[in-house]
Formats: C-alpha cells, structure tokens, sequence
C-alpha cells in the first residue's frame, strides 16, 4: 500500500532526510563522524548536512572511533542528542569499550540521573564487495549487551522513520544500515517527520505455511524465496523485527502459533548469532505449536570472503532449500 | 594425584608448557615483576627470564597485536588479560587479526596464540569489571574458546591451548583461583579441546554449563537427588566448537534439557545451545530447552542486588521443575 504523501527514494535518500529532518526540529541533534561533513559521508548519507546546517552541527571528527563514541557520550550527557557514524560496522570494534563500558550503562548507573541519547549510526554488513574488514554484521556483540536498542531497516520508510524516532529516544540506540541496500531499489518514503516506533515488527508478507524471520538485507532475499515457495503452493508469512532488541517477540509467536513451522535468516555467521536467540525464544513460547525443528539460515562460520562473499551469504535458493525441509519434516 | 588450587593448576601448565617448547612466552600487564595480577604466573620470571615473561604497558590493543604478529612469525604467545573486561580494548586485534589471519592468508600463517585471564562476575566488581564475554566470543569464527570449572581441567585444557594452532580465548574466574581439586599427576596431562564433559551422570534431565555455573549446576543436581531426580550435568569445556555428540547422547536419555550460565541472557550460551539442540533433537524432546542465566542488566554494585543478578542452585532447580511439570 502506498503511504499518502510518498515519495519514491532510497534507503540512503531517507537516511539523510531522516537527519536533515531531525537537524532541523532540534537545535540539540548533532551529526558527526569521519568524513560526514564536507565530504557527505562514505556512502553519501550526509550529503550537503553540512553546507545546509554548517560546521557547529555536522562535525569531522579524526579516525578515533573510541575518541567519535565517547565525545557523543559526553555531548549527550550536557543535554545534545548526537548521531554518530562509523563508516563500517567493522571499525565499531575500536569504540566497542565506549559502547559497552559506558554508552550502554549510563543511565543505569546513574539511577536514571543521566540519559545517553546518542545515536550510532553502523553501515554494516557484506554484498558490496567490502572483504574481511568492511563486511561485518554485529549484531549478536550488540544485542547482547543490555541498555543498548539495536535497530536495524530494510526499507526506505523503515530506515527514514526508525532513524527519527531513534534520535529522539532517551535510550542510546545502534542503528544498523544494510549498505548492500542503499541504493536498490526505491521504496515510498512518507514526506512527514513521523517517527515508525522502535520495539514494533513489521509483517512483510502473510503466508499460513512457514515464518520468515529476517533483518535488513536479508529481507529481500526473504521476500523472493516466498515467491519461489509461493509458485510451489507453500505460503510463507514474513516477520522483520526491524528492532532487534527489545525484540517484538509477540509479532514472531502469533505467526509461529499459525504455521508451526519457523526458518530465521540472518547474514551474521552462524553460531553465537542472533537466530540462536530468536530460536530458543521461539521453542520456549511455541513448544507445542512447532511441527518441525526451527531451522536457520544463515552466513558461514567463516569471516566474509572477498571473492566468494555470493558463497557466503544466504541466497532464496538456501533459504528456499530450508522452506523445503521444514514443510517436509 | 596431587591436590592443587586452580591457580596453581594454570601456572603448572604455563611452566611445563615454556619448559617444553622455547617458543611459548607469556606476555600482559603485571605477569612478571608483580607475579601476576592474580599470582598465576608465580615464578615463571625466576625461571625463564624477562625475554619470555614479558610486562607491558597498560593498552591491550597494542600487546594483542604484538602478540598476534609474533605468533604469526612462528612463536607461540600466551596474553594474559589481567581480566577479560579489558579485552574489550584489544577487540578489534582479536577479531579483525587473531581470528581471520589463518583464513584471510589462505593458510600461509597460522596464529597459534592463547588470550587468557578470569572473566565473568567476581564479586562487588560492578558493571564495568563483572562481564561474562564468552557470548562475544563464540559468534567469531576462527576462534576456540575454553572455559574450565575444575584445576585439574584448567591444566589440561591450558596446555592444549598453548599447543593449539588457532587463536585460544581461555577462560578463567577470579572466584575459582583458590578452588581445590585433584589434579592429574601424569607427566604430560593435556585434555582435547573441543569434547565436552560429563561431570555427573543421570538420566531424568540434562544439565549443561561452563565455568562457575557447573557448580551452580551440580549443588542443584545434588538437591534434587534429595528429591529422587537425576539430573546429568555437562560440562561444555569448549565453548567453540560445541561436542554436540556428548551432548545429544545425554539429551536422547533424558529429554529435558536446562542450561546454566552466569552471563546475559540474549544471545547468551544458552541460545546457541537451545537452537542446536531443538534442531538436531526434536524428536527427543519432551520440554522446551530452558534457560537459567545472569539477568539482563549490568552488574549492580551492591551486593544484595549482585546475589539478586547471578543464578544460584536454586534457580536451577526451579528451571528443573519447569522442564520436568513439577511444581
């Protein structure tokens, strides 16, 4: 369904609205990150922030992602809501003692005297080619870690609407970005500055068969794995958490409670990832309810390869062979 | 067998283990001069010198990463992290480096190199020096990670991670290091990494836990013995790769299955293992894989709001009556 008042743009088109928006409602939101002003960031998601808002709210900072992390935290902690970027998810492992060690537990610590609104903005992720160092999708370190939100969209008006109401959450918030779907194809982007709430799944498809539950980049690859399924008579619903943590565990169990039959997709390697968690709270909830093993599908136990990285990552054929076998079971 | 304390088990192994192979050094922060941050390194200075028990300065970043460039260059580096809280400073050598360099080469260079030191809750430590972080971790491939419950499996374990090709993370806790325990006197004791163990046998549920939770795991199975329920505790050992072989054997028996730890509880252990095991055993099982972990916030200070966070036996043994319908 088309939104009134949309737009066709692309995921970063309704980043950058996104920040464009939120710096001009509030004179406390702050952009910042390497490269992010005069150059408008690695990936263009900041383009011309900085000519329209100038050097006081899009800042430059140098190759210090600790030093980037803990400068936010401290701007938050003085009242300013910073949006920080790391150009690759990959370099969030040189802030990781910021973000765990004080980002995340502030206001914990302080008994709710100091919130930590900051906002980290991770491209993340493989299919552009990024090799070992530029690939990694984080989000079993992140989500494990409590008091951080970890959000990740796999549309424009997901990625437009969850990155404003991030910025204004009190709560810091890791915001994923699946770079590989930057600049597919578009999506209809409302024009408003309504925020799309954080902790709410989103169903993408409705199918009675098997659940699909995938995140960012793999929500495509979802989509027309279910089409594949779909020719063969099995109907695949689609759940995209689109915030990882606090998982929307509900929007899962009512359509694993229909199907009884569940695959989890995910492009992070395959053991210690977050399909484990989202696997153990399914067979918790939905023990009786399950016709056959919870399945996933996910990147190999392997860093990203360069050249084989269309190995690596799960394709509709994969995720299609999973659909298989579960209805199968 | 001789009785030994866990710490005095870790250092037999970093002395018989430098006294076998002249490339094995143990570098970190206080390992020499000071003995060890916790006295696991007792001697070795004495016995081998300042070019093979090496102080650094305060940055894990840059000692990971000499560490890992010498074991690249053939030697066999052992890191003591005085404990893993501070590893998270040196994250981005062991993931970026450590883990992907054998890979990465296409095997050229192997980084035979073992991060050890306590992790996980103390005791009044509080948020920033009480974090488990095996969960980190287990999610990176080209690791091996270790986490020994008893002295006798810490020496063994240790050694077998020293002789190891791959990067080890080695596990140990703060609260065990005076733990007694029968310690096997054979003179070359290594245990194999990768194999789990079965610390207590029983056939009505299946207890599986690493480290410190073992203990939480087996006072429950003691208490329910009580009670006539037996429970079989596993004791991981490896963390990475998992023997899921031990453990399906057990779960096949007892078609119940609780998991215990003291770290966070999403995407901890327990969800690996819940997966794994509702996968490979779903015909087998009679209850859903239930979780007994450390609440999910950083650690409080105060120590009645620590005791509330840390599972205990009895958690364990409610989580039993859960899997079991018992009230």
């Amino acid at each position: 369904m088309r939104p009134a008042n949309a737009r066709q743009l692309n995921l970063v088109q309704a980043v950058n609205e996104a920040l464009a928006m939120a710096l001009a409602a509030d004179p406390d939101v702050v952009v910042m990150g390497q490269d992010v002003g005069r150059f408008g960031g690695v990936f263009r998601a900041t383009a011309d922030l900085f000519e329209r808002f100038g050097e006081d709210r899009v800042l430059d900072t140098p190759m210090n992602e600790s030093g980037l992390v803990g400068a936010a935290i401290g701007m938050a902690l003085y009242g300013m809501r910073p949006v920080a970027e790391i150009p690759f998810a990959d370099q969030m492992l040189a802030g990781f003692d910021q973000i765990v060690g004080e980002l995340s537990r502030y206001r914990y610590r302080t008994a709710g005297q100091f919130a930590c609104p900051v906002t980290l903005r991770l491209p993340y992720g493989a299919g552009v080619g990024g090799g070992m160092y530029h690939s990694l999708s984080p989000e079993a370190y992140l989500v494990h870690t409590p008091g951080l939100v970890v959000v990740c969209p796999s549309t424009p008006a997901d990625a437009k609407g969850l990155l404003l109401s991030a910025i204004r959450s009190d709560d810091p918030v890791v915001f994923l970005e699946p770079k590989a779907l930057y600049r597919r194809a578009g999506g209809p982007v409302p024009e408003g500055d309504a925020g799309v709430p954080l902790g709410r799944a989103r169903k993408v498809r409705d199918g009675d068969d098997v659940t699909l539950v995938a995140w960012g980049a793999m929500v495509p690859v979802c989509e027309e794995a279910a089409r594949q399924a779909a020719a063969d008579g099995v109907e695949c619903a689609i759940i995209d958490p689109r915030t990882l943590w606090p998982l929307d565990l509900d929007a899962i169990t009512q359509s694993v409670a229909e199907t009884g039959r569940c695959v989890i997709v995910h492009e992070a390697p395959r053991t210690g990832g977050l399909g484990g968690e989202i696997a153990a709270l399914v067979q918790e909830h939905c023990f009786l309810h399950l016709e056959a093993p919870i399945m996933r599908v996910a990147g190999f136990d392997t860093p990203v390869p360069h050249a084989l990285e269309h190995v690596y990552l799960p394709t509709p054929q994969r995720v299609l062979a999973a659909i298989e076998a579960t209805v199968a079971y | 067998m001789a009785t030994m304390s866990f710490r005095e088990a870790l250092n037999a192994a970093l002395d018989e283990e430098m006294a076998r192979d002249p490339k094995v050094f143990l570098m970190g922060e206080e390992v020499g001069q000071y003995q060890g941050a916790y006295k696991v390194s007792q001697g070795l200075l004495e016995k081998f010198g300042a070019d093979r028990v090496v102080d650094t300065p305060i940055t894990e970043l840059s000692f990971a990463g000499v560490g890992i460039g010498s074991a690249m260059l053939g030697l066999r580096p052992i890191i003591e992290m005085m404990t893993f809280n501070f590893s998270i400073l040196a994250l981005d050598q062991i993931i970026n480096n450590a883990a992907k360099m054998r890979l990465m080469s296409g095997g050229q260079y192997t980084v035979p190199i073992v991060f050890r030191g306590p992790n996980g809750p103390a005791h009044m430590l509080s948020a920033q020096h009480s974090q488990a972080t095996e969960s980190w971790f287990c999610n990176i491939p080209g690791l091996k990670v270790v986490a020994p419950s008893t002295p006798n499996d810490g020496k063994g374990l240790l050694k077998a991670a020293i002789r190891d090709d791959d990067p080890v993370i080695f596990l140990e806790s703060e609260l065990m290091y005076n733990m007694k325990g029968e310690v096997s006197d054979a003179a070359d004791y290594v245990l194999p990494l990768g194999k789990c163990d079965v610390k207590r046998a029983g056939k009505d549920v299946t207890l599986i836990s690493f480290s410190k939770g073992i203990h939480h795991a087996l006072g429950a199975a003691e208490a329910l013995a009580q009670d006539g329920v037996e429970a079989e505790v596993i004791d991981l050992m490896t963390l990475r790769p998992l023997d899921m072989e031990t453990i399906a054997r057990s779960v096949k028996k007892t078609n119940r299955v609780v998991t215990v730890e003291e770290g966070w509880p999403y995407g901890g252990i327990g969800a690996e293992l819940a997966y794994r095991i509702q996968h490979d055993l779903f015909d087998y099982l009679d209850a859903p894989v239930t979780r007994v972990t450390g609440l999910d916030v950083p650690m409080p200070y105060a120590e009645n709001l620590e005791e509330l966070v840390l599972p205990s036996p009895r958690d364990v043994i409610l989580a039993v009556n859960t899997v079991m319908y018992r009230s």
